[in-house]
């Protein structure tokens, strides 16, 4: 006995019921037509995520506007100060000048 | 061999492509369940889950290969979800009490019934190599496992189908 031929023979292909054809067709006409995947940025969980993300960005936009704002203000000061400082301190080596002299 | 359907600009014809492939899907599913309502049923399925793919198939080597590889991972999960009930393992399976000469129809049975007993990937291994006559690089494509696994569970359930038939044949001296 060859195990091969056997399984071979014992395995063949069978028919299914002679209106199997007509049962798969009469229940893919039946069946709801397959909707389209959706595209990614449409999905709800997406929408909600881009929302978040934006929300996020807007509100550290806001922040860092604030930031660099306040920054800027304070270098003006500075400079503001420095000038001051620099005229005060021609004005008072002209006062020195003059004092130095006429007590010469 | 039929010749196969090809499809048109217009697309496939999905009649044609049950009509010649219906056979093919409902033995491999009824070789591994043993069940013919259940085999009708998922046969079934099937083609229904090819209608839904049909757009993504770009061939008639590409259906077939599908079709058996659905229609034999669909009938795993339903064998796999019998197994949680209590089975008996082809070692403890019943033999077959009435096997007659070799090219007999009854040997024929014996032996479905044989391997229908064994584990239920063995089972699907042993349904594509001599149903579809598939080698084990294209089992092991269609069951998406190693070939070293399809070839090592191959020889493994041929020695015990050898054993159970040798045994059975001897109990009834032939």
């Amino acid at each position: 006995m060859n195990l091969d031929d056997e399984l071979r023979s014992a395995l063949q292909r069978q028919e299914p019921p002679p209106d199997f054809a007509e049962r798969v067709m009469a229940r893919v006409a039946a069946a709801p037509p397959r909707q389209a995947p959706r595209p990614w940025f449409r999905l709800p969980a997406t929408r909600w995520a881009m929302a978040m993300a934006a929300t996020v960005l807007l509100a550290v936009g806001c922040l860092e506007y604030r930031r660099y704002e306040g920054e800027r203000a304070k270098s003006q000061v500075l400079l503001a100060v420095r000038i001051a400082a620099s005229k005060l301190n021609k004005a008072q080596r002209k006062v020195q000048m003059i004092s130095h002299r006429s007590n010469s | 061999m039929p010749e196969q359907v090809r499809p048109t600009a217009a697309g496939w014809n999905f009649e044609s492509l049950v009509r010649q492939h219906q056979s093919m899907v409902f033995s491999i599913v009824w070789h591994i369940l043993r069940d013919r309502p259940v085999a009708e049923e998922l046969a079934q399925d099937v083609f229904l889950s090819l209608h839904q793919h049909l757009g993504e198939l770009e061939s008639p080597e590409h259906v077939q290969f599908w079709l058996r590889k659905v229609a034999s991972n669909r009938a795993l999960d339903v064998a796999r979800r019998r197994l949680r009930r209590p089975m008996v393992s082809l070692e403890n399976a019943p033999e077959p009490v009435s096997v007659s000469d070799p090219g007999d129809p009854m040997l024929g049975t014996a032996l479905q019934k044989l391997v229908a007993a064994l584990p239920e990937k063995a089972r699907a291994i042993v349904v594509l190599r001599y149903q579809e006559d598939l080698d084990p690089a294209e089992i092991a494509r269609v069951l998406g496992i190693p070939v070293g696994t399809v070839k090592s569970q191959l020889q493994r359930a041929l020695g015990l189908l050898r054993q159970k038939l040798a045994r059975s044949l001897g109990e009834i001296g032939i």
